[in-house]
């Protein structure tokens, strides 16, 4: 499944995105996402941190409007500040998983032969790693800590990268202009970073935006394996995991980050799809 | 397809094992503190360690340990537990037969929801009935199996309503209704998320499917909508559901490792967190290989039935 | 709360033992109970962590300890109320000034392989824990011992490098196990996968991530126990799977709920909860011989931060007791009683500015991850101290890299310990300069010199004085901050006859449960 457009033209693009519904619904969503990363902290009526001593594990109440945990602590201030910190760190995780893996996919792609050879057994064994289970192993090594969790999400998402890189560079490292720019003498770096990689552009963003929404939810299950961020951080696969323990006692300390997660996964996922839609000539 | 491609993938997979063994036991080497500081705990004292780590090998050159334990591998010997004393092979191949139970009755579920409401999705396209199972795909994928493992948990084994046990393992072989009891939640959690993944795939390659030339021509030709359905778009759309299934065996590995941790579930996930947390090497070193090894096999397995379903595709 | 009215009452316990003296003492066997107790069943015990030694000399875990003692047995054990009472030794005595303890063996005791336990068992297994090659983490927890050899007629001699009088109790540690001295020097692996042991239940199966079952030992040297036929130790890495269960019947007895659970489960139908409070403490430790805390006055300042009843509720949810910055509780034999501290920021505040941090100052604190308390106590304090100027950053740690990188090493933790059988059990494992496990480098001369003193009498009321002043000089000096004990949890079925939770916390005598009315035929 391999798209490569050229030029990229933004008024097309957009009128092709809003064409479907699911591209206006995840651009809606977006919006909201966005103005809850940006303004959160502004929009909480609380300190995230701050302890109510005589209001914990309550349902939604006016004074609280989702409820309080286990420390008192208001669930809503928590959730708008923890914003930030779950989906910058999605997207952090993403754009290094993209980086590596597109200068990976570029090189091994680009030299051929051998080198190809080894390099993408290497991408095979790497991807025969669950990212979970490879994520788990790279924190159990660097320790845990949110900077840590994108770092490894980052690296387990490099080797899929680098397919969709290594194949895109495939199929345009025969065509005229790379040959052209061969022949003017440029160098394999120049060539590699200025010809090929903007036919990236299209098939990783759609596949980074998908990615985004995997991280969220690979970030959210470390956090809530305890090896991502750590407490009293208003991350929301952490709040989820403290909660645990009062489940049964205030449910609304698991279904309010629970729903926040889904509903940033499902933003990235509808976007992700529409792009592909409106990315893919085959939609004309 | 020839004896040659299964071989060379067959190969492939041997290369993959190796590699990612090495790549585990690499990061072992480095892990903060090491089995010796874990059975000790807070009594260790630096003598006892030191003898502690001299009787379990761990003061010898990495390369010397990792030859070792290859070694033993291609006699077929796992190697013994740090933690427990135990045979590693006996514990690994116990706790992947009840991971693989789940992973079977997961898919299981996945095929007989997945494929008839991708298809009805699909020949219903834009209706309210492909709305429906787009709105259930699109929010299958994006729950975090822990997220409905925890949901799950709050509502279908809350104290007053306790419609299925939280966790813990009963053998089939020992009780057979009281094992399929046990594991229904965490089958539950990960066929949710996995006919989610699957349903879009279904009715997005069905879809294609029943555009393509050659169904039209069948429609021509006065087959019944079911015959056309069923012998040709369904079959073509079965190619790369297969592709999906068997990437899915990925993602259900990783979801294995969450679902088994949250109900307490004996498999090969939970193994392998506690493994690491107490630093239990051989421990690690199979559970790992083990895991990429059924995700290789599958890979290749859905390769082969891949060249089965359609003759047309030539592999060198 | 109806619950609490089955709660057993320790300090009446502990005055009606008050009197028994240590030295030289057989006790009667146990009490008989009131009524007679019946026999057969299988009991379902549920614990929280895999316990992953069965070896009974190199465990560590309480799951593994509650292996530890249906299969094999010490010389000594530890009774409801802390006392010691005969195990292996059916009586002790020593010499004058108590550097040499002679221990007579009983007659009746048989390993499970049908052998009788000689002098020369409990020898080659005491030695054994002694050496630093077995790697058993009771080596620091007998006590000064410095020989073991056999006496004549079944008798063990203990010899100690200086007056001991605990050592009864220091014997009764739970990893001091008896297995057959062939296999101890011989095979000591097997006892990792096999269980030879004189307990009063036998090893059928062992699956440390799922199941461990045990069944009679129809030869135990009590003859009247073990009541049960059959012990299911049913393996829960997730608590609220466990308390699950047990509300749905499948589990009979827990033997620690979550405080968080307690409420619920203790209030569940056929479900009766006991409490017990207990020594077992979470304190801040701070190393006293670096800056910061190396300044009393900033120790001083942050224990003054402490709201601990508040504490209680976030830590313990309510279940447990307030510290007064000393390790000792009501729960131990010597407590002395003392005004409790309460918050005074404003006195915090101005303590820190005396001790040149006018502005506030900056520490980071290291929480591992195991148990979560650890966590919730590091997110509790940062809050509580804010109001001072403290800014504390929280920094959670693996626990496999906290004790590798942290422990006894790091400025400023928060450490989780069990309740102790004695008080000097307990300084001499934490506090004392030459304390085995030396975390806050205190180094006081003058509460080495009270706590050595305890030991060589047993004269209570000089050992309660010595003990007393021991515990006024840590609440003045404040080597380590101690907000709250716990009080332990367990929850069991209505049935489930005659287990009483014991405040150590590692004891748990499931040979004298037995199973009544409405229990489930297995």
């Amino acid at each position: 499944m391999c798209i490569s457009i050229g030029v990229f033209n933004m008024t097309d693009f957009m009128s092709r995105l809003l064409r479907q519904p699911h591209g206006v619904v995840g651009l809606i969503l977006l919006v909201v996402l966005a103005i809850e990363v940006i303004l959160g902290p502004a929009l909480a009526p609380y300190d995230p941190e701050t302890f109510h001593y005589s209001s914990r594990l309550v349902g939604p109440t006016p004074e609280f409007l989702l409820g309080t945990d286990q420390f008192g602590r208001d669930i809503l201030s928590r959730l708008l500040w923890g914003a930030r910190t779950t989906v910058l760190l999605s997207l952090f995780a993403t754009l290094i998983g993209a980086g590596i893996g597109g200068a990976i996919g570029i090189l091994s792609g680009y030299l051929g032969g051998r080198i190809d050879e080894v390099i993408m057994r290497l991408v095979d064994a790497l991807m025969a790693i669950p990212s979970l289970l490879f994520a788990l192993l790279i924190i159990t090594v660097l320790g845990p800590s949110g900077t840590n969790a994108v770092v490894a999400i980052g690296i387990a998402f490099s080797p899929g990268m680098a397919r969709i890189a290594r194949s895109v560079t495939l199929s345009v490292r025969t065509s005229d202009y790379v040959a052209a720019a061969v022949a003017r003498g440029e160098s394999p770096l120049w060539i590699m970073s200025r010809e090929i990689a903007p036919n990236m552009l299209a098939p990783v963003i759609i596949e980074a935006t998908i990615r985004v929404a995997f991280a969220i939810m690979l970030l959210a299950t470390l956090s809530f394996l305890g090896l991502g961020s750590q407490p009293p951080a208003p991350e929301w696969g952490l709040m989820i995991s403290e909660a645990r323990a009062f489940m049964f006692r205030n449910a609304w300390t698991i279904v309010w980050p629970g729903l926040s997660i889904a509903m940033v996964a499902i933003t990235f996922n509808l976007l992700g799809d529409a792009l592909r839609d409106a990315l893919n000539p085959k939609n004309d | 397809m020839s004896l040659q491609y299964i071989f060379k993938r067959l190969l492939y997979l041997i290369i993959t094992a190796l590699v990612v063994s090495a790549l585990v036991f690499g990061i072992t080497q480095i892990l903060p503190a090491n089995a010796a500081t874990m059975l000790l705990g807070e009594y260790a004292t630096a003598d006892a360690l030191v003898a502690l780590e001299q009787k379990l090998g761990l003061d010898q050159p990495a390369y010397v340990q990792y030859w070792r334990w290859i070694s033993g591998l291609l006699q077929g010997d796992l190697g013994t537990s740090l933690r427990s004393g135990l045979p590693v092979a006996d514990t690994v191949f116990q706790a992947l037969g009840r991971s693989l139970l789940l992973a079977a009755f997961a898919l299981i579920a996945v095929v007989i929801i997945a494929i008839p409401l991708g298809v009805i999705a699909a020949v219903r396209r834009g209706k309210a009935a492909d709305f429906g199972v787009s709105m259930i795909s699109y929010i299958g994928i994006s729950l975090p199996e822990f997220v409905l493992a925890t949901l799950l948990l709050v509502w279908l084994t809350a104290p007053d309503i306790a419609l299925f046990p939280a966790s813990g393992y009963v053998p089939i072989t020992e009780n057979f209704t009281k094992g399929l009891w046990h594991i229904a939640l965490p089958v539950i959690t990960l066929a949710i998320v996995l006919t989610a993944h699957v349903m879009r795939m279904v009715r997005s390659e069905m879809a294609d499917a029943l555009h393509a030339d050659y169904v039209l021509a069948a429609r021509l030709r006065g087959l019944s909508t079911t015959t056309v359905l069923i012998r040709h778009a369904l079959r073509n759309s079965m190619l790369p559901t297969i592709t999906v299934l068997a990437l899915d065996v990925g993602y259900l590995i990783g979801g294995i490792i969450v679902v088994e941790e949250i109900f307490a579930f004996p498999g090969i996930g939970r193994l392998l967190i506690v493994s690491i947390q107490e630093r239990d090497l051989p421990m690690i070193q199979a559970g790992a290989l083990v895991m990429a090894f059924t995700y290789a096999l599958s890979n290749l397995l859905a390769d082969l039935a891949y060249v089965y379903l359609d003759r047309r595709i030539q592999y060198d | 709360m109806s619950q609490d009215s089955k709660t057993i009452d320790r300090r009446s316990v502990l005055g009606g033992m008050a009197t028994l003296s240590v030295t030289g003492l057989t006790l009667p066997l146990w009490a008989k109970s009131s009524f007679a107790a019946s026999k057969g069943g299988t009991l379902r015990v549920s614990v929280n962590r895999a316990p992953g030694r069965l070896n009974p000399l190199l465990q560590r875990l309480n799951s593994e300890y509650v292996l530890g003692e249906l299969l094999y047995s010490g010389l000594t054990r530890l009774g409801k109320g802390m006392e010691v009472v005969p195990d292996l030794a059916e009586s002790w005595t020593s010499n004058g000034d108590l550097t040499e303890w002679t221990f007579k063996l009983r007659s009746n005791a048989k390993f499970h392989n049908g052998n009788p336990v000689t002098a020369k068992d409990v020898v080659v297994c005491l030695t054994a824990i002694l050496d630093k090659k077995t790697g058993s983490p009771g080596r620091r927890n007998l006590g000064p011992i410095s020989g073991v050899s056999a006496g004549p007629g079944n008798t063990v001699i203990v010899k100690t490098s200086t007056g001991y009088g605990d050592l009864p109790s220091a014997l009764a540690y739970t990893t001091a196990k008896i297995a057959p001295a062939e296999i101890v020097t011989g095979d000591f692996d097997r006892l990792s996968r096999e269980a030879i042991g004189t307990g009063p239940f036998k090893l059928v199966s062992y699956e440390p991530d799922r199941l461990i079952v045990v069944e009679k030992n129809p030869d135990y040297f009590i003859s009247e126990y073990p009541y049960l036929d059959r012990i299911e130790v049913m393996v829960f890495p997730d608590s609220s799977a466990e308390m699950a269960a047990l509300v749905a019947g499948e589990v009979d007895l827990a033997l620690e709920i979550p405080p968080a659970d307690f409420k619920r489960i203790s209030g569940a139908s056929g479900v009766t909860g006991q409490r017990t409070p207990s020594g077992r403490f979470i304190d801040v430790v701070m190393a006293n011989d670096r800056k910061p805390f190396n300044d009393h006055r900033v120790r001083e300042a942050l224990s003054l931060t402490l709201d601990r009843q508040a504490m209680i509720d976030f830590v313990a949810e309510g279940y447990g007791t307030p510290g007064n910055d000393s390790p000792i509780n009501s729960a131990y034999r010597y407590y002395a009683d003392a005004k409790q501290k309460t918050p005074d920021i404003k006195r915090a505040k101005a303590l820190l500015a005396e001790a040149g941090y006018p502005n506030g100052i900056d520490l980071t604190m290291v929480a591992s991850v195991k148990p979560g308390y650890r966590q919730t106590l590091a997110v509790t304090i940062r809050e509580m101290a804010k109001a001072a100027g403290f800014n504390i950053k929280v920094e959670t740690m693996a626990h496999a890299t906290y004790l590798k990188q942290v422990w006894k090493k790091g400025d400023f933790y928060v450490g989780f310990y069990n309740m102790q059988p004695t008080e000097d059990a307990l300084f001499k494992l934490l506090l004392t300069s030459d304390a085995a496990w030396n975390e806050t480098r205190w180094n006081n001369k003058e509460f080495d010199g009270l706590v050595n003193a305890a030991r060589t009498t047993t004269d209570t009321a000089k050992r309660q004085q010595l003990y007393g002043d021991a515990q006024k000089l840590m609440q003045k000096e404040l080597p380590v901050l101690v907000p709250v004990f716990f009080d332990l949890l367990s929850a069991n079925q209505n049935y489930v006859e005659n287990y009483n939770l014991h405040p150590r916390g590692a004891t748990f005598s499931l040979e004298k449960v037995s199973l009544g009315v409405g229990a489930p035929k297995r």
